[in-house]
């Protein structure tokens, strides 16, 4: 048996086409070997999601397809409905889409992952997310629009208005920038699930069980709690000095595979400026000084901004409440999980691991209940 | 990018340090908590096993009172999860049904921390679950749990209706003490992975019943059976099994990555069946015997061992579970051992990351929509 190696750090544990997260250089590389940077200002997140599915971008036709496929997948169905209906309010949003996606995706007999079937989980987040916030609000879902794209249905499902393009437009990066990023917890979450052979709607519900997590999908929303702590500018430094002297960790900095500045945040960054222009100032004011003082106090780490700082002011420009945060991360991701799940399937073989064992030395035998 | 190699599967990678259980493959040693298999399965309740995997050591008799109670008292559905469970169609298979009411019955409005009350909470619920879900699709009203049972009896209770026999509680007792745990397997190293990232108890548990759903996992011992039925009788088995090899039609039941002698609990589940199920022994241990001898012939230097599934679904159908109800009864049982697992990992935890290799293309530049071809 080989050593343990605590978080799987440096482990290989899959062999993909999907994405490459070259953290040596900074670069994220979809499917197909585009860079992140590249494609972001031509292709929408139905293009990036068919990037992802098929390695090759669509054209005009094959794109129409998809859109309204897509479109036409948006409902949830009754056991769906039935069950949203049934969860309290008040509950935390991404439980709510677990459980949805998990009796949306029921089914009578176990079925192979199929890329329709991707495509009818993806279309159908934004409808579970925009319900959940509906109902939190007191307020009742809407039904899908299928004239509008991804993103800007999303922002409608939630609303109940038609979005700016702008805005629509902020939405739309963000899908694109979030939709894969190699093999990251949930999407490792996901690739186990697959390889026991099973369906692919537990794999998508293993992998947003994942990303529930603050360690993973949860930065975003921590990220933004902590901008609310510092609260502007002005008060950054005192914030920052403080919180840094009671050991507070400062939540969107650092990242296990970028050692150069994540091309995630630098797209986000620059959109921030018109999406949010007060937030980022105090964003803007709030990075310098944390990468003045994490590289103060550990000069040998590479402690850049990463994704979901500069996530959390873009979407809160584009008027999503924090709540959302991760469930609109997962809305991205979605595509991602699934292109991963379609393509472990060519090649199954079940994933599971070694454990070392610490506990006592085996073969003690066990008392009596009297005797206890 | 990593220097390292890609293993497939993570065979022999060590994803993590465990006191919870061991499977010693090479002595065919399944260990919990220091207890070998052998001298808890027959001996021990089921809440005697869950207590151990949970806090390390066996309850001593107030102790066991104390979990007992905390079991009855959560054995009822909230009333979400209830209604969600009703809104599913009835011919779902189980364990979607299972997944999805469990993601329901947890659902919490501020994150918590996984903490042994909550994996009691959620164990009592399980068999609750799937006895209602069974009822209704055979369109009995649902059986209120009775808080005089222990965790097995209750089960069978509210499944039928009817006080099962003891003997009957205890094959499943033992089976779901047989099954609570088993080191590193898909499902328990996908909840470890989901706490990795400091996500909730039910959030682990969902995704470990998506795994376990698999049949490269606990999915096969309903394809046991069917594949005994196809066979029919001990006198078909070898002709059967020729010819399904020369079809390439896998044998249900048999290898396993980590064993390389017979699996402990195999056996003890073989014993069962000889006693309890003999129409089924006398098939499967003529099938056992000649697919053990095919297996070996085609691949001599490999361990062929029987697997815990196959002598599993004779024990199950004894008792009386239609063979859906197979894998989730296992889920049933493992629900203890993820939520273990699940506690271990957040006391000590790391986010499980590891990394990929790219297989794709060099970079290059993608072409505006209006050029694609």
């Amino acid at each position: 048996m080989g050593e343990f190696s605590p978080g799987l750090e440096g482990v290989v544990a899959a062999e993909t086409a999907v994405s490459e997260v070259d953290g040596a250089n900074g670069r994220l590389i979809y499917r197909g070997g585009y860079l992140i940077e590249d494609l972001v200002p031509v292709v929408s997140y139905e293009e990036a999601a068919y990037l992802l599915w098929h390695g090759e971008l669509p054209n005009e036709s094959e794109l129409d397809a998809l859109r309204q496929q897509m479109a036409s997948a948006r409902n949830l169905n009754k056991s769906g409905r039935g069950t949203l209906m049934a969860i309290d309010p008040g509950t935390d949003p991404m439980d709510v889409l677990r459980t949805v996606v998990s009796a949306q995706g029921a089914s009578k007999t176990l079925a192979k992952p199929t890329l329709e079937e991707a495509i009818a989980l993806t279309a159908v987040f934004p409808t579970i997310v925009g319900a959940a916030y509906r109902r939190r609000q007191g307020k009742d879902p809407l039904e899908p629009r299928d004239d509008l794209g991804h993103a800007a249905n999303l922002l409608w499902m939630m609303e109940g208005k038609e979005p700016s393009a702008e805005k629509a437009h902020w939405v739309d990066t963000y899908l694109v920038l979030l939709a894969d990023h190699g093999l990251n917890a949930s999407t490792f979450a996901a690739r186990v699930v697959a390889s026991t052979g099973s369906d692919l709607t537990s794999c998508v519900v293993g992998a947003i069980a994942a990303l529930k997590g603050p360690a993973h999908g949860g930065a975003t929303l921590a990220a933004r709690n902590m901008l609310d702590k510092v609260g502007s500018a002005a008060n950054a430094e005192k914030w920052l000095t403080e919180a840094h002297a009671r050991h507070e960790r400062f939540s969107g900095f650092g990242h296990r595979v970028y050692r150069t500045y994540d091309p995630r945040a630098k797209i986000l960054r620059e959109i921030a400026k018109t999406a949010a222009p007060e937030l980022h100032e105090t964003a803007a004011r709030t990075e310098e000084l944390a990468l003045k003082i994490l590289h103060e106090a550990h000069p040998e780490r590479p402690n850049a901004t990463n994704v979901d700082f500069w996530a959390s002011v873009v979407l809160t420009g584009a008027g999503i409440p924090k709540e959302l945060f991760t469930t609109v991360f997962a809305t991205s991701r979605v595509s991602g999980w699934t292109a991963h799940v379609l393509e472990s399937l060519s090649d199954l073989r079940i994933i599971r691991p070694a454990s070392r064992w610490i506990g006592p030395e085996p073969g003690k035998k066990p008392l009596q209940l009297a005797k206890r | 990018m990593s220097n390292n190699a890609y293993v497939p599967g993570l065979e022999g990678i060590v994803a993590s340090q465990t006191a919870i259980s061991m499977v010693d493959g090479q002595n065919g040693r399944l260990i919990y908590q220091g207890y070998v298999i052998a001298d808890l399965a027959e001996e021990m309740s089921f809440e005697e096993v869950a207590f151990l995997l949970w806090e390390g050591r066996l309850p001593n008799r107030s102790e066991l009172d104390a979990l007992s109670l905390e079991l009855v008292g959560h054995r009822t559905l909230t009333q979400p999860a209830s209604i969600a469970l009703d809104a599913l169609p009835k011919d779902t298979d189980p364990m979607d049904v299972l997944r999805s009411v469990v993601s329901v019955q947890g659902v919490e409005h501020r994150l918590a921390k996984p903490t042994v009350p909550l994996a009691i909470h959620a164990t009592a619920s399980f068999p609750t679950i799937l006895a209602m879900f069974h009822r209704r699709k055979l369109g009995l009203p649902p059986i209120k749990p009775r808080a005089d049972l222990g965790h097995a009896a209750n089960y069978l209770y509210m499944l039928n209706g009817t006080e099962a026999s003891p003997e009957i509680v205890r094959a499943l007792n033992t089976y779901l003490v047989l099954l609570a745990d088993h080191g590193m397997n898909a499902s328990t190293f996908t909840a470890r992975v989901i706490a990795s990232t400091e996500s909730d108890l039910t959030s682990a548990l969902v995704g470990a019943i998506g795994a376990l759903k698999g049949p490269a996992h606990g999915g096969a011992p309903a394809a046991v059976i069917e594949q005994l039925e196809l066979i029919g009788t001990a006198d078909n088995a070898e002709r059967w099994l020729r010819d399904a090899r020369k079809r390439k039609v896998k044998f249900m039941g048999f290898g396993h990555r980590i064993y390389r002698v017979y699996d402990p609990r195999a056996k003890i589940l073989k014993e069962m069946c000889r006693r309890m199920n003999p129409k089924f022994y006398d098939l499967a241990s003529k099938v056992e015997e000649v697919a053990l001898q095919i297996l070996h012939e085609e691949h001599p230097e490999r361990p062929q061992s029987t697997n815990v599934e196959f002598y599993s679904a004779g024990v199950l159908q004894a008792i009386g579970l239609p063979k859906e109800y197979f894998t989730p009864t296992f889920a049933a049982g493992r629900v203890t051992g993820w939520s273990a697992h699940v506690l271990e990992q957040a006391a000590n935890n790391r986010i499980i990351r590891p990394q990929s290799e790219y297989i794709g293309p060099e970079p290059r530049k993608p072409m505006p929509l209006a050029e694609r071809g």
